[in-house]
């Protein structure tokens, strides 16, 4: 049973504060709009939250609220040229600067391949890669399971090639 | 690279995205402060102001003919026409505000974002407005003007009413996405910046049917 009050509200945004940043960093090309994002799937989540009545699991509530926000702010912000394939240096930390393991790597090679989806396939990979169901990535985005996988399968052949690519 | 690599990179970023971003996700009351004027809300609130001066203006033409009793065809057909069209703008943008009201972000991906490149894209379909143009070139014509000077009439009036009424159906026609591939509809359309975003929609809305269709 959820509770519907603001400490209720604010427990489970803490729950799930790394998926909300996870779609922020996906969606945004920079830490100034990436606060942006965060703050205004924030507002929308608790503006919705009284309304939330519990006919669909709160995850696919959640992950619908904010990919739609993220979705609508990255096309407020975007104009036709300006998709930005390259995280921009000002997301790293300073310890993680000199960072260039393998995984390091494979990591900015994934987050580079993200943003550079478009803006459904990336909310269809960022759901895909949080473990849900083909049936919960049909809900949550209002197409059909076939299309789901179909679309996944397509997506990940094309992961598979960027990352050998690189790695030969 | 297998699919549960793929899932642990992705898990790998919480700490890293934990410690990156600073931001303070739990201050409501700010938050709430901050948006309250949301840019939807904006859009409607303009869109009533203009259905309530369209409303005006709409009865302020109905006075007009009404006052004038028939006496003058031209001024009634005129008139009627742009009074007539000012009431489909009225209808198209309560059709608008009644889209923005029924926004709801807690429903599927697809479904509201459809929506709302929908509502971006009307600005195309509210083009048939400028077909009200030429009728603004024939409400003072009377049966006494065109018989005082025939000549007249056929050499300036006529042809100044023939020109806007052919300038006005070419726009409507033209003015149009699937026409982005002539260089002036795309020179004209791509520099106003009010239209980029128009056209953006129109771009999302194909993208949102292509994702919808599993091929």
């Amino acid at each position: 049973m959820i509770q519907k009050d603001k400490e209720g509200f604010l427990r489970l945004l803490e729950e799930h504060k790394l998926i909300i940043y996870k779609i922020c960093n996906s969606y945004c090309k920079n830490a100034g709009d990436r606060d942006d994002l965060a703050q205004e799937i924030s507002y929308q989540l608790w503006r919705s939250f009284t309304y939330f009545d519990g006919r669909v699991k709160f995850s696919t509530w959640m992950y619908r609220v904010a990919l739609n926000v993220a979705i609508t702010f990255y096309r407020k912000t975007k104009t036709n040229e300006a998709i930005i394939q390259l995280r921009e240096p000002d997301t790293e930390t300073e310890d993680s600067r000199d960072d260039t393991s393998e995984t390091e790597k494979n990591i900015n090679t994934l987050q580079r391949f993200i943003n550079e989806l478009k803006e459904l396939d990336k909310a269809l990979m960022i759901l895909y890669l949080e473990e849900k169901s083909y049936s919960e990535i049909s809900e949550i985005l209002g197409i059909t399971e076939t299309n789901v996988a179909t679309r996944i399968s397509r997506i990940k052949d094309k992961l598979k090639q960027k990352f050998s690519t690189i790695n030969n | 690279m297998e699919d549960i690599t793929l899932k642990k990179l992705w898990k790998a970023q919480d700490e890293k995205l934990d410690r990156s971003m600073k931001m303070n996700l739990f201050i409501l009351e700010s938050i709430q402060k901050q948006k309250a004027q949301s840019k939807l809300k904006g859009l409607a609130r303009f869109k009533l102001v203009a259905v309530i001066l369209g409303i005006l203006w709409a009865l302020f033409l109905g006075v007009l003919i009404y006052g004038n009793q028939l006496r003058n065809m031209y001024f009634t057909v005129s008139v009627g026409m742009i009074m007539l069209i000012t009431i489909g703008a009225i209808v198209a943008y309560i059709r608008h505000i009644a889209l923005i009201k029924d926004l709801d972000y807690s429903q599927s991906i697809t479904d509201t974002q459809k929506k709302l490149a929908r509502l971006q894209a009307s600005t195309f379909k509210n083009r048939f407005i400028l077909l009200q143009a030429p009728f603004y070139t024939t409400f003072f014509w009377s049966t006494e003007m065109i018989q005082s000077s025939v000549t007249r009439f056929c050499l300036i009036a006529v042809p100044i009413t023939l020109l806007f009424t052919i300038l006005t159906i070419w726009l409507y026609r033209n003015l149009t996405p699937l026409k982005m591939h002539k260089k002036w509809v795309s020179y004209l359309l791509k520099n106003d910046p009010e239209q980029v975003p128009v056209i953006q929609a129109q771009k999302f809305l194909h993208e949102i049917e292509e994702f919808k269709t599993a091929s």
